[in-house]
Order: structure tokens, then C-alpha cells, then sequence
């Protein structure tokens, strides 16, 4: 076990540094350049573009550019953005918090509706409670949440006045709970919608195939009870797709929402990329990418690992 | 289930009526209720949305708009520009003229002097005084750091001389037409000097000033606070306890929180934006002229990489179809159903100020002219309905911003237009990232002359010649030969205009200089290289309750925020 997990790690590095490389190479691809803003200013010359050209390095040769950020990056100095000079460091800092906030509750709301509602659908097949459910997640499951956020906006936001149009708490006032769950309410509802949606028929798919697998039968001829079927025996099998979708969820955490973040004026992770890729700010972009990229990558590893122990059966070598 | 409905809907409009901020709130809670204009209540925050977010409030790494809309309550120059484009003092005493003795040319008139005398007992916002040292301080780093955005201006001092704490006198190595452009915001010395890399510092987010706020919070992506000044030097003001600037993801999100009542302000809205909030009795709407004009350029020289500035475009090489697109162009028709009518024809590139060229005007609309100018020419309809000439079809493509709904629109217009003259128009539209990069490296097409037409809007500083000289000289065209330095996309060449725009630069008399940017701007109209759009507005917007703001022509709505009041909502925290 620990060596496969090894074996595992020492293969993510190559991986890891071809991710690293194909996104340097498709961000340098993107026309303009990080300088391109500058040419609102009248009295920004030529000589000043090439300045700051120089300065920030990317008069070199691509090449160069990568490996002065690989280098520097390997050591801990994730370099400064091109736009504001601050630390990368610190600006993801001052970022994290917020969508680990937004994208924990997020997970956590996804996580306790989801489970429980798939079961219950699963065992309850073909109800009239399936398949509303049914219909619906499929509904969700198609809708974009840019679409789904500007919709809820209008509605409890604007129409209704129910909850604020966006912001993590209202300006100026001391934020209390309240206030901060008001704020939270219409962005979490957003992206935990559409990842109920797909949650949800995960694991109601992969419950019907447990449930009519031979041991079942053999459980409920023990004379177990229902419940103890439900969840011991199913649930348990039945979960391990599940893993790998949830697993796929913790980058989320650290990557935040771009779309919801930005409809909803977040001050988290997906704005700061966003706002980063707008501007091409490739220090900070680079930053997100590679951080991310090792979650993804982290935590595939920590789902197979979960295999292991959700079904005995499956062996690693 | 009727009923239910009929109960939840009750219960919505409870919750609405007791949650919601009551609209038209602007009951007598103030002291001057009775419409008493002139009594600027003290007190209350103000909540100012913003649509971009400042990477960073420091002067002399930010040049977005929006950073100095933010910075400037706190960040101040020597001289300001007010509406009507005449230079005002704010940390100097006076303007320096030649005719006040502020100005000394040199014997052999190469070189001059500019003198400052500063204001005596001024702070900055943490009680240290402020002196000739800062503004020497300024210029120093301007030139030292290289992060800097810009240096115009400044790489033309040779020296800064501070005989006393109030004077300081600068030493241009050249006769420099725009000095009082420069030194628009001066950095401290006492805090700054031992700092060894300013941009990495906290000053970015928290700089310090002389002006009416001091800032006091920057959540990333959130909010800017910024609080009264002690030490500010009108006694009595600001009026306003403290100003938020809530980061918001888009102009629409700005304006639904103004009419939540969310924000009390908001920055810079779109013209199509403004029938709908003029509808609402809670909002007001601060419009000026903006310097911004909307334009058409036209490459006169051949649509190719790297093109040779003396080739001659096939078909917009011949100056009766440029002549003829301007006459095809309804700028009044576009202004009014897409504008609204808040814009103005535009005549040339420099649209208000003192430099402004008075009488200047372009053809208007009048698509038989353009038959005519067309069949003149030489370039003859064929069964398509499309014009040649020589074998040459009078087909062309025009390329502006993606994404912009404004443009788009424009643009459908304009097909629609030149083709019932007989020319075909294309669109071929790329991001502003690539359009208007203004960089050889990053492959601007208006630089590697890759276009045919190209629309956008650029703005001239309230002293044009950096915008004149860089984008109408001929020395100014950009080529491989000169690594694309430049900035005359339509590869306009006159030796007289040249002159005229010498002329300009070198001389430190106002009236002279706009006379000789008023000729080579008649030169430039007489080419027809340019489709002078628009002149855009400057639109902020605000809730009916506040007061005192001024739109300014060359300034942001946040360039008067020691007068700004909130009545009958003050709150205080």
C-alpha cells in the first residue's frame, strides 16, 4: 500500500511538469499581453513599453520565462503579479479564506443533501418522490450557473428584496451571522444546485446496481433489517463512484467558482483568477494553475486509495 | 392551494416591506429639510460602487482609471485641471507662467525653469508636514524606479533644486509645453525613502496623502474604505465621515445595487444605461463631456504585415472613397438610437479644453455626395451592386473591440450603409487585448498596418501634444524599420502638419500652440483618414440624497469629495 502510493507520487511529478508547461504555453499563445492596458494612458510612449517589457522579463525568450518561473517557483518565491506587484503569496492568502468559506459550505450543503436523497430514491424506485427527483436533478444538472445566478439575483435579489444582490457582507456595518449567512445564501444555492444535481444521480445509479446484486438477497435472508441493508451493505458499495466525484470537488475548494464568485462579486479564488487571465497576470494565473492543478491530481490519488478500504476487493500493485 | 398561494404571496410582500430599504426615504431626517440647498449636512458614510477593481492605489505603478478614482481622495498634485480646462492650483500656491515669472526660458530658449511655491501648513494625513522635499522626492522616484508606468515629462527634468521647504524649482533640459501635466500626484518622502522597493510595499494599498480621506481598509476584491482626514487642510471638511468603495463584478450589478439602495454612488455608466435610471426619482445622474472620442481610422497604406508607410491601399488609397465613407456615416442617427443622444458629433481628436480646435467640423451625413465623390472616382457598380475600379473591388473589412454591444451595433449599421453605396463592408472583430495592445511585440494590427479600418475610442490629456504628436506626426508611423514605434495607424503623411505639431511642442504660449494644433488637425480632417465618430460622456450616478459632487471634464466624479454630503439617511458608525 504505502509503496503504490509512492510509486503513485513520483509519477505525478512528470505530470505535474507537462500540466505546468502546456499552460505556460497556452496562456503565452493568448494574443496581447499583460502590458496591453497601458495604452489608455496618452502619455504612455514606446519607450516606457519597453521599460516595463524589460523589467518584468518578457522581453525574453519563452523558454527563459518558464524556467526563471519554474526555478523560482520550486523555492518557494511564487514571484509578483505583473499588475498590482504584490506577492502571489499574498494574494492568494487574502483569497483563500473566502472561497475555502464559500466552496466548504458549498461542499458540506452538497454532501448532507445528496446522500440521503439518492438513497432514498435509489430504494424508493420509481415513486412519485423519484421521480420528481429524477426530473429535477436532470434539470439542474443542465442549467449553468451563469444563468441560474443572475435568475436567482433578479428574483430574491431585486424583485423580492429578500437577500443582497452580492458581497460577502453589507459595507460599513459590523457583519454579524446573520449578515454573513444572507450573503452566503443565493451564491452557495447556485453552485450547490447544479452539483446536487449531479451528486444525486450518481449515487442513485450506482444504489440500484447494488441493491440488486446477489449479496443483497443474502443479507435480507440473514433476516437483517432494512436499515442495516440500506447502509451497511449498499450504501457502502454503492459510494465508491461517489468518492471519485466528491474527490473531484476538493480542488473546487482551493480553485473556488469562477463564474459564481464573479456574478455574485466574491472576493475568492475564481475572481482573482479572473480577473488575473483578464489582465494576463501570468505570475498569478501560473500560481492558481499549479496549485490546482496538484489538488486535482492529490486527490484522484486520495479517491483510489478510499477504493481500497470502501471494497477490499480491489488490490493494488 | 389557492389559498397557500395566496398566503405566500402576503408573505413575500411582508418580508419585502419590512426588509428592504423603503424607497424615497428622503423624509425631513435632516436638518435642512425644506429644500434649504446651501447647508452641507456633516456626517454618514457613502457607499460608491465600482465596476473594475484597483490592482493598486499607488500612483506611479497604477494607470487604470479606476485607481485614481480611488486614490485621489487621498493622493494629490501640485495643480489640478478644472471643467473648463484652466490649470488650478491644489498643492502649489500658483500656476507658473511665463508671464507670473514661474517660467524662465533659457538665454538660447532651449531650456526653462519652472518654479513651484508651495501652500505653507500643509500635512500629510499622519501630521508630518509636507515640503519641497516630497516633490523632489516624486521626481526622483518616477525616474529611479523601473516599474514606473510612465516617465513622459519627467525624463525631460535634468535636476530638482529645493532652496527652502516651499520652493522647488525644476530644471527642464528641454522647452517642455506640458509641465503642468506632470507632478499630478506627489508621494511622501518620510515614509517612502527608506523603503527599498516601493511597489512590493504596503503603499499600494494604503497610501498616504494630503487630500480630504485617508485609506484605512483594502479588502481584496471587497471594498476600500477610506476615513476623514484630521490633518486635512480645510477646516471643517470633509463633510462625510467616510467613503466605501464596494468592488462590484459589472456596471449592471452597479446600477441594481444603486436602485436597491445598496450603494448611494457609482462610477462611469454606459450612455445606453442612462433612459432607464432617468426614469427612477431616487437616483440623479452627474453627466459631463468626456475627452473620450470615438473613432474610425482608415489604412492608407497597403492592409499587410510590416506595411511599407508608402505603400497605397487599393481601395481606401484613394481619398474620394474615404471622403465618401465619411459622408455614409450617420453619426447623428447612431447617437440618437444608440446613444440616447448623450453624445456629441465628433469633429476631430481633441474635443474639449483650451487646445480644443474651435470651427473644426467633418461632412456630415449626405449619402449622395458619397455617389457622387464614388462615381467620380472612377469606381463603377457592377451586378452585385458592389463598386470597382480597375479590377480592384471596393470591398473592405472593418475591426473593432469583441463583445462590445455598442460597436457591434455600429458596425451592422455601417454594412448596411456603405452597401447602399456601392461598398462592402466586413466585420472581422478581435479582443482589446490584441486590438488595442499599442505593442509591436504582443502584434497590435494597428501597428503591423493589418487592417482596413479600425474602431475605438482614445482620449488626449487636457495638454494634447503626447496624443498629437504621437498619433499624427509622420515620423510617428510605425514599421519594422522603426521596431513599430508610434502611434499613426493611418499612415498619415504631412509635411506641413509635421510642422505645425513641431511648432506646438516647442513653444510655451497657449494661444500659439492651439493655433498650430487647430492647423494640423484641419490637415488631418482635410486627408479624410479619420471618421470622427463620437465625443462620449463622462456619466456617474448617485441617489437623490446626496450632494455636492461636480462632474468635471478632465477629472473623476472623486475629484471633490471634501463636499460631498448625504442627507435625511446619515448614518454614523
Amino acid at each position: 500500500m504505502n509503496r503504490y502510493i509512492l510509486r503513485r507520487l513520483v509519477q505525478a511529478l512528470p505530470l505535474l511538469l507537462g500540466i505546468s508547461i502546456a499552460s505556460f504555453a497556452l496562456m503565452k499563445a493568448i494574443p496581447g499581453g499583460p502590458l496591453a492596458a497601458y495604452e489608455a494612458a496618452p502619455d504612455f510612449s514606446d519607450a516606457d513599453l519597453r521599460r516595463l517589457e524589460h523589467t518584468l522579463g518578457l522581453d525574453q525568450p519563452l523558454p527563459i520565462q518558464y524556467l526563471n518561473w519554474l526555478g523560482k517557483f520550486v523555492a518557494g518565491d511564487w514571484g509578483y503579479s505583473f499588475v498590482s506587484h504584490q506577492p502571489v503569496l499574498v494574494l492568494i492568502g487574502e483569497r483563500l479564506p473566502n472561497t475555502i468559506y464559500l466552496m466548504g459550505t458549498v461542499f458540506i450543503t452538497v454532501l448532507v443533501l445528496s446522500i440521503p436523497i439518492g438513497v432514498f430514491t435509489a430504494v424508493k424506485q420509481y415513486s412519485w418522490f423519484d421521480h420528481i427527483v429524477t426530473g429535477s436533478t436532470y434539470a439542474f444538472l443542465s442549467t449553468p450557473t451563469f444563468w441560474l445566478g443572475l435568475l436567482l439575483i433578479i428574483f430574491f435579489g431585486l424583485q423580492l428584496r429578500w437577500l443582497p444582490l452580492g458581497g460577502m457582507t453589507t459595507p460599513g456595518a459590523s457583519p454579524d451571522l446573520v449578515d454573513r449567512l444572507r450573503h452566503l445564501i443565493l451564491p452557495v444555492a447556485t453552485i450547490a444546485i447544479v452539483q446536487l444535481g449531479s451528486h444525486v444521480r450518481y449515487l442513485r445509479s450506482s444504489m440500484l446496481e447494488t441493491i440488486h446484486q446477489d449479496y443483497m438477497r443474502t443479507a435480507r435472508s440473514k433476516g437483517l433489517g432494512e436499515r442495516i441493508i440500506v447502509m451497511r451493505h449498499a450504501l457502502k458499495n454503492a459510494s465508491i463512484p461517489l468518492v471519485t466525484v466528491i474527490a473531484l470537488d476538493i480542488p473546487e475548494l482551493f480553485a473556488g467558482a469562477i463564474v459564481t464568485e464573479q456574478i455574485y462579486g466574491w472576493p475568492g479564488m475564481g475572481r482573482l483568477f479572473f480577473d488575473a487571465a483578464t489582465r494576463l497576470d501570468y505570475p498569478i494565473l501560473m500560481g492558481i494553475l499549479a496549485v490546482t492543478s496538484t489538488l486535482i491530481v492529490a486527490s484522484n490519488l486520495f479517491a483510489d486509495v478510499v477504493y481500497g478500504y470502501l471494497d477490499p476487493r480491489i488490490r493494488y500493485s | 392551494m389557492k389559498r397557500l398561494l395566496l398566503s405566500v404571496a402576503t408573505l413575500a410582500l411582508l418580508v419585502a416591506a419590512c426588509g428592504a430599504p423603503a424607497p424615497g426615504v428622503t423624509t425631513s431626517a435632516g436638518p435642512s429639510a425644506g429644500g434649504a440647498s446651501a447647508a452641507p449636512v456633516r456626517g454618514g458614510t457613502l457607499v460608491f460602487a465600482i465596476w473594475q477593481e484597483p490592482s493598486t492605489l499607488a500612483p506611479n505603478y497604477g494607470n487604470q482609471t479606476v485607481t485614481s478614482v480611488v486614490n485621489e481622495v487621498t493622493v494629490e498634485g501640485l495643480l489640478t485641471t478644472d471643467t473648463n480646462g484652466n490649470y488650478q492650483p491644489v498643492l502649489a500656491k500658483s500656476v507658473p507662467t511665463v508671464s507670473n515669472g514661474g517660467v524662465k526660458l533659457s538665454a538660447d530658449g532651449k531650456r526653462m525653469d519652472v518654479t513651484y511655491q508651495l501652500q505653507p501648513d500643509i500635512k500629510w494625513s499622519d501630521g508630518e508636514p509636507f515640503t519641497s522635499a516630497d516633490v523632489k522626492f516624486t521626481w526622483e522616484t518616477w525616474m529611479k524606479d523601473p516599474k514606473v508606468i510612465t516617465r513622459e515629462g519627467y525624463d525631460q527634468i535634468d535636476s530638482v533644486d529645493t532652496p527652502d521647504p516651499l520652493t522647488v524649482v525644476l530644471h527642464y533640459k528641454s522647452v517642455y509645453g506640458p509641465y503642468p501635466t506632470r507632478f499630478g500626484s506627489i508621494i511622501p518622502k518620510h515614509t517612502l525613502e527608506k523603503v527599498a522597493d516601493i511597489s512590493s510595499s504596503d503603499y499600494g494599498r494604503r497610501p498616504l496623502g494630503t487630500g480630504p480621506f485617508k485609506v484605512t481598509d483594502f479588502k481584496a476584491g471587497d471594498s476600500i474604505t477610506v476615513e476623514r482626514n484630521p490633518n486635512y487642510r480645510n477646516k471643517g471638511q470633509p463633510y462625510l465621515d467616510k467613503i466605501i468603495f464596494r468592488s462590484v463584478p459589472s456596471r449592471e450589478v452597479a446600477v441594481a445595487q444603486l436602485k436597491a439602495g445598496e450603494v448611494q454612488g457609482m462610477w462611469n455608466l454606459l450612455e445606453a444605461q442612462t433612459p432607464d435610471l432617468e426614469k427612477d426619482a431616487n437616483i440623479k445622474l452627474a453627466i459631463s463631456p468626456s475627452p473620450s472620442v470615438e473613432r474610425i481610422e482608415i489604412n492608407t497604406a497597403e492592409n499587410k504585415e510590416g506595411t511599407d508607410p508608402n505603400s497605397t491601399h487599393p481601395v481606401l488609397g484613394d481619398i474620394n472613397v474615404r471622403r465618401a465613407l465619411i459622408y455614409a456615416t450617420p453619426k447623428q442617427q447612431i447617437i440618437d438610437k444608440l446613444l440616447f443622444g448623450k453624445a456629441r458629433v465628433g469633429s476631430s481628436p481633441v474635443s474639449q479644453g483650451w487646445a480644443s480646435p474651435k470651427g473644426l467640423t467633418q461632412e456630415a451625413y449626405d449619402p449622395k455626395k458619397a455617389t457622387e465623390l464614388l462615381d467620380q472616382g472612377g469606381w463603377v457598380k457592377g451586378g452585385d451592386g458592389i463598386r470597382t475600379k480597375n479590377g480592384v473591388r471596393a470591398s473592405i473589412t472593418i475591426t473593432t473591440t469583441t463583445g462590445d454591444a455598442i460597436r457591434e451595433r455600429v458596425e451592422q449599421i455601417l454594412v448596411d450603409e456603405y452597401k447602399q453605396i456601392g461598398v462592402e463592408l466586413k466585420i472581422s472583430n478581435i479582443p482589446s487585448s490584441v486590438l488595442l495592445s499599442a505593442s509591436w511585440s504582443a502584434g497590435d494590427p494597428r501597428k503591423h498596418g493589418v487592417f482596413d479600418m479600425v474602431m475605438y475610442a482614445s482620449s488626449p490629456g487636457i495638454d494634447p501634444h503626447q496624443t498629437v504628436s504621437l498619433r499624427y506626426h509622420s515620423k510617428k508611423i510605425p514599421y519594422p524599420g522603426n521596431n513599430g514605434d508610434g502611434q499613426n495607424y493611418t499612415r498619415f503623411k504631412n509635411p506641413d502638419a509635421d510642422k505645425a505639431i513641431d511648432e506646438a511642442g516647442s513653444t510655451l504660449d497657449f494661444e500659439k500652440r492651439a493655433a498650430a494644433y487647430a492647423r494640423a488637425l484641419k490637415l488631418l480632417n482635410d486627408a479624410a483618414v479619420i471618421i470622427w465618430m463620437y465625443e462620449r460622456s463622462g456619466i456617474d450616478a448617485f441617489r437623490a440624497n446626496v450632494f455636492g459632487y461636480s462632474p468635471n471634464v478632465w477629472d473623476n466624479i472623486t475629484g471633490n469629495t471634501e463636499d460631498w454630503y448625504i442627507k435625511g439617511a446619515a448614518q454614523s458608525y
